[in-house]
């Protein structure tokens, strides 16, 4: 009995909740909410609440082609093993205190999970032979290296000061929220997050105006919906892992907050980093990559390497 | 430097090569050249009277011969009309001198069939690739879409 | 780095309009640049010869969509100083009136369009919609948003009564209000300075060469506008600041561009105090004598130019239109070489094209 319950309530953690079915929702849930403010700051309306779900339906309607001379049979994996990597990632993230699994070190699994996506967009775009696909490829891998180094330095401050690589060890340790104690790494994550998700300003890599669709500009069909929500699912598990590191995920530093209340704390955070995400979209004109890359590496990571020196400090 | 000393300075440099002048609406002067002196004139132009804006060319099939307006701006209007014959619609180019002048000879190559001597690319600047129905603007060419 | 030839246009969502650029790159420089026009060409030219002048005034108004009132007012001015015809000063200062709002809708289209090209889409949703404005208050003129339909020979066809005058008034404080924001914008804001200045440079030299005009030209520091140096009527009772900045880069067109708009907003406000009572047309013949004129006016590219020709019969013998963007396109090549290229929807942006006015 016991085991059959086990093995139920572990299905259910991870095809319903936090897992799979958890994830789709929340990801097209978040990319509608994106979409709206992002359309609010602008002077605009915004889609209604069911766009996202419709784009994927429409997206899984129509005709699936590549070029000749691309490959198929990549080109088809490519987009699975991107969805799979960042859905597996999600396993390892707590949503308001649930996980499916959990161990030390499971923070760097998860970052490592977090980067395939980027190499496979590489790849999508070398692998579909268009000219805009190879130099929107290209760019993309620039842009990996820019932000990729200081991103992770800076998500390695909570485990330094934490004292373990395990995300729900760090939840628990946080005396205070990592926004106060480690600002700048929290800044530093924030603005990696953008680079990673390629959002504006930092989508130098699908800049309609120069590559039309970058690596994607020839996928249609099932895989270009794979490659959306590959996207969406990472935009929520990169907000969940940026609350749980420095927002201190559903716990509550100054007033007390009760049991049930949590889970809706837990959303509040996220929505904030959402927003935030939201308002860089909108206040700033695209960097060009070269601007990116002397960003990247003339500011960002100095400030993350200061960050971890000080960080190492605090624990002595 | 106003008309008139311009005309002058034509005059004094070309002798009869400059024809009479005759004012136009709104604010121009059509000074007629013999095709030899042009690139004379355009030199005089640009060395002496610090005249370099060219608006544009101007080719026109007036019935008898292929007439070049040369539209100079000065703090007024300036044309240098030259004429050529049907059968040797042939003018020197003015690349060297004014660079802007290059789509404006392209232009009137090929709606007029006038050949710039020194004008490197003759690629078609308008017309399509596989136009083949001879200039498109002298009287002789096929009256096609109508009104 | 391999070379890789790049195909922009002729459809690219970075084009308004077909044209097409193959762009040589290695990795991200730019090495060369070539250009085919003509797609947009309707032999407009030789269609005027096979149309009466009042056909081809709407014929003309086509050449473009975003300043087709300034070529038919140019259009109308060559042929009207052929007849002989004085045009009323109230129908003169409903022209200009239209000629400066198109300048206005013309140039707040093309700070959206930069500021996509950029990346910068919140500049574009804000700019559009305040051209809205213009656009309804055109609308409200002549029952037109881009295509307005109001000249004619002798006159335009249109008028405005006080009340009407009031409420474009009211609805240019709203404007006002909104250009000044997209000024300081333009001033002070950083990404976009980093994205436009230093990129797509033009000397003096350069203008001169090309014979280069309008905001391109004067961002360069090359004094010349057409309101102001062969003012017709009613400009040459309006004083006109011209405009000017040194940089000659896409920056400095875009300061020149959305200054100019305050400028051409101040100008209506001017024309619409001072508009004078009297007929909107003159009568004009069918058969215009025989004769060649000249008429220039300042579009929101710059100079356009046009040369009628007539043989006193009621159709034209010969007509020829440039368009502003004409010599502005020949500079591109250049203007493009050694760029990166992420820089080239910013050039191409910065010098305002108008392929269907190019291509006629």
């Amino acid at each position: 009995m016991m085991i059959v319950s086990e093995t139920l309530s572990a299905l259910f953690s991870v095809l319903v909740f936090p897992g799979l079915a958890f994830c789709v929702i929340c990801a097209l849930a978040f990319e509608w909410l994106d979409r709206v403010i992002i359309a609010r700051l602008q002077g605009r309306v915004g889609p209604p609440w069911y766009q996202p779900v419709a784009d994927l339906i429409k997206l899984l309607a129509k005709e699936d082609i590549l070029p000749t001379g691309a490959s198929h049979t990549v080109g088809a994996v490519l987009p699975l093993l991107s969805l799979a990597s960042v859905l597996t990632a999600a396993l390892y993230v707590p949503v308001a205190g649930h996980v499916v699994s959990s161990f030390e070190g499971d923070l760097i699994v998860v970052l490592f999970l977090l980067s395939l996506p980027a190499l496979a967009y590489f790849m999508a775009g070398w692998v579909s032979v268009g000219v805009y696909s190879v130099v929107g490829g290209s760019r993309s891998l620039l842009q990996y290296f820019s932000y990729e180094v200081p991103f992770l330095m800076a998500l390695a401050t909570p485990a330094i000061l934490a004292d373990s690589w395990r995300i729900s060890a760090i939840v628990a340790r946080q005396p205070t929220w990592g926004v106060f104690t480690m600002p700048l790494g929290f800044l530093l994550a924030v603005v990696g997050l953008i680079g990673k998700l390629k959002r504006d300003p930092f989508d130098i890599p699908k800049a309609a105006s120069e590559v039309v669709a970058g690596p994607l500009t020839e996928y249609s069909g099932r895989k270009l919906a794979l490659w959306h929500l590959t996207v969406d699912v990472q935009t929520v598990v990169g907000i969940m892992l940026l609350v749980n590191l420095f927002l201190g995920g559903d716990t509550s530093t100054f007033v007390p907050v009760a049991g049930w209340a949590a889970p809706l704390l837990f959303a509040a955070k996220a929505l904030g980093i959402l927003a935030a995400l939201a308002l860089a979209s909108v206040l700033y004109a695209r960097l060009r990559i070269d601007q990116l890359a002397q960003l990247g590496w003339r500011v960002l990571a100095p400030l993350a390497l200061a960050q971890i020196l000080v960080a190492l400090w605090m624990v002595g | 430097m106003d008309r008139d000393a311009v005309v002058q300075a034509l005059r004094e440099a070309l002798g009869d090569a400059v024809g009479e002048p005759r004012a136009l609406p709104v604010d121009d002067l059509f000074v007629p050249l013999e095709l030899s002196a042009l690139r004379e004139a355009v030199q005089l132009f640009q060395n002496e009277l610090d005249i370099w804006h060219l608006s544009t060319i101007t080719g026109l099939d007036d019935g008898e011969q292929i007439v070049l307006h040369y539209h100079f701006w000065h703090g007024s209007g300036l044309t240098l009309s030259v004429s050529l014959p049907y059968d040797q619609a042939e003018a020197p180019t003015l690349t060297d001198l004014i660079a802007g002048a290059g789509f404006y000879e392209r232009e009137v190559a090929e709606m007029l069939g006038v050949a710039f001597a020194g004008l490197g690319e003759m690629a078609p600047l308008l017309l399509p690739d596989d136009w083949d129905e001879g200039p498109p603007l002298r009287h002789d060419a096929d009256a096609e879409g109508g009104a | 780095m391999d070379r890789m030839t790049i195909p922009i246009g002729p459809q690219h969502p970075l084009l308004k309009e077909p044209m097409s650029f193959n762009v040589t790159v290695e990795g991200e420089r730019v090495l060369e640049a070539t250009m085919r026009l003509g797609y947009v060409h309707r032999g407009i030219e030789k269609l005027a010869e096979r149309r009466t002048y009042i056909q081809v005034v709407h014929l003309v108004e086509r050449i473009c969509g975003i300043c087709s009132h300034v070529h038919t007012t140019t259009f109308c001015d060559a042929v009207e100083s052929l007849l002989g015809l004085e045009v009323p000063r109230r129908a003169q200062y409903i022209r200009a009136l239209l000629c400066e709002l198109e300048r206005v809708h013309s140039h707040l289209l093309w700070l959206g369009v930069l500021a996509k090209n950029v990346g910068f889409d919140t500049v574009f949703m804000y700019s559009w919609r305040d051209r809205e404005i213009v656009l309804d208050i055109m609308e409200g003129l002549s029952g037109g948003r881009v295509s307005h339909a109001v000249n004619m020979i002798g006159g335009v066809r249109i008028d405005l009564d006080d009340e009407h005058v009031r409420g474009i008034l009211e609805r240019f404080d709203t404007l006002e209000r909104q250009v000044d924001r997209a000024l300081v914008l333009v001033e002070h804001e950083r990404t976009l300075r980093a994205r436009t200045q230093g990129v797509g440079v033009l000397t003096p030299e350069d203008v001169r060469r090309y014979c280069v005009v309008g905001p391109t030209a004067r961002a360069s520091g090359v004094d010349v506008d057409m309101r102001r140096d062969a003012p017709r009527p009613p400009y040459d009772e309006l004083d006109v600041n011209v405009i000017l900045h040194d940089a000659g880069d896409v920056w400095a067109r875009t300061l020149v561009r959305t200054q100019e708009t305050r400028e051409s907003l101040r100008l209506c406000r001017n024309l619409l105090a001072n508009l004078p009572e009297g007929p909107t047309a003159a009568r004009a013949r069918r058969r215009v004598p025989a004769g060649e004129a000249v008429a220039r006016s300042e579009a929101p590219r710059g100079e356009v130019f046009y040369y009628v020709r007539s043989d006193g019969s009621d159709t034209p013998a010969r007509l020829k239109v440039r368009t502003p963007t004409l010599p502005t396109l020949a500079t591109l090549p250049g203007q493009l070489d050694g760029v990166a290229f992420a820089d080239v929807p910013v050039v191409l942006a910065g010098v305002d094209l108008c392929i269907a006015c190019a291509d006629r």
